[in-house]
């Protein structure tokens, strides 16, 4: 492909400059993808990348959320595939994606099998439902740290509210991301030029 | 045949569905149970069931219903097909991303997004919450000391969740 090397400098440094190996990334995502539990891979995800390997800022990671609810997709799967696009271009995201999906992939194949053979979904109300109290605390932990360290502004903060009350309302959540980005961009464009 | 329409499908699911969850039960639903026939209506809600049990994105499903229509090949298919669009969108965003970070109007749109970000994390948890919890104080307070676990001690996540599983099967057993 002779055309990409005219444009040398539209692949970001970060891709090629991270450090990090795509073994971690593999360990990682593998980790996330089987403790996660839907929405719950964020907040692995998070602790994980953010919290104990620094891999991107607190920020970063909140822009890669901002993107993937900007785009098709679940939101921690693309979150996933932004990291990696981000440490390691293209392979980075690759793994990321499938090191995220293969221990779901293996073990919904075990149940699906089980179930086509035997006609029964296992009985684990109990446990599901202290999984959805696990996930509903990562979900509330994710929000709790991007809010701590994103929301600097009093505008951030009041907007933060009115999303927050739009969304209770059933507003349409890329909508909501949208207009508030919108908002963002007429109102809270930073005055000097910022430093990436 | 029957693959290569797997693909169309379950590509066309992965490209319209937001947000993942239950946004793309419905859609689902539509297309692999009313419009192909391929599952009854109780084997796409228990396809739905072992999804939420899996862990993983719900939307691994796919990976069921995909076994269904042919077997390891249509599982393997329906699980990347599925996946495929999003990932595709998402890595092109991402470098387009780290290019614009520093425009103005970009910074500021990142700024403005930031918010309806936290208010999004919050409604889902309210969402999940609300199905999963509502009005259960023991679930409430397990919730409370997940919570305080994870950002107060920085308890590893796979403990958390390991722990809040465990409790929840004793305490409803």
């Amino acid at each position: 492909m002779p055309d990409r090397e005219v444009v040398p400098d539209t692949v970001p440094e970060a891709a090629c400059q991270s450090g990090v190996s795509l073994l971690a990334l593999t360990q990682v995502m593998l980790k996330v993808g089987a403790t996660g539990f839907g929405m719950g891979m964020v907040g692995v995800l998070q602790q994980e990348a953010v919290t104990r390997r620094a891999w991107l800022s607190q920020q970063e990671f909140a822009d890669g959320l901002a993107l993937a609810n900007l785009l098709p997709g679940p939101i921690a799967v693309d979150a996933a595939v932004y990291i990696g696009y981000k440490l390691r271009g293209w392979s980075g995201a690759t793994v990321c994606l499938l090191a995220l999906l293969v221990p779901a992939f293996a073990i919904m194949l075990g149940l699906t099998i089980g179930y086509l053979n035997y006609g029964q979904v296992p009985q684990l109300h109990g446990a599901f439902r202290g999984l959805n109290a696990a996930v509903v605390a990562l979900v509330l932990a994710v929000a709790y740290r991007i809010g701590k360290s994103s929301l600097k502004s009093t505008p951030q903060v009041v907007l933060a509210v009115l999303a927050l009350a739009a969304a209770l309302l059933h507003a349409n959540p890329v909508t909501l991301v949208l207009a508030c980005g919108v908002i963002g961009a007429l109102a809270l464009v930073p005055r000097q030029k910022v430093v990436p | 045949m029957n693959l290569l329409r797997l693909v169309w499908i379950f590509a066309k699911i992965g490209a319209v569905v937001f947000g993942g969850g239950f946004v793309m039960i419905p859609f689902i639903q539509r297309e692999v149970v009313e419009h192909y026939g391929w599952l009854t209506q109780q084997q796409f809600v228990d396809a739905i069931a072992l999804g939420q049990i899996t862990p993983g994105p719900i939307l691994i499903s796919a990976t069921f219903i995909g076994y269904k229509v042919q077997g390891l090949t249509g599982a393997v298919v329906a699980t990347l097909a599925v996946f495929l669009p999003s990932f595709l969108m998402t890595a092109l965003a991402a470098r387009q991303l780290s290019r614009l970070r520093s425009t103005p109007r970009i910074a500021g749109f990142l700024r403005g997004v930031l918010p309806a970000v936290v208010a999004t994390l919050v409604m889902a948890a309210i969402t999940i919450g609300r199905a999963a919890l509502w009005l259960d104080w023991r679930l409430l307070l397990l919730t409370l000391a997940a919570l305080v676990l994870l950002v107060r001690y920085k308890v590893d996540a796979v403990y958390v969740v390991v722990g809040a599983g465990i409790t929840g099967f004793l305490v409803e057993r």
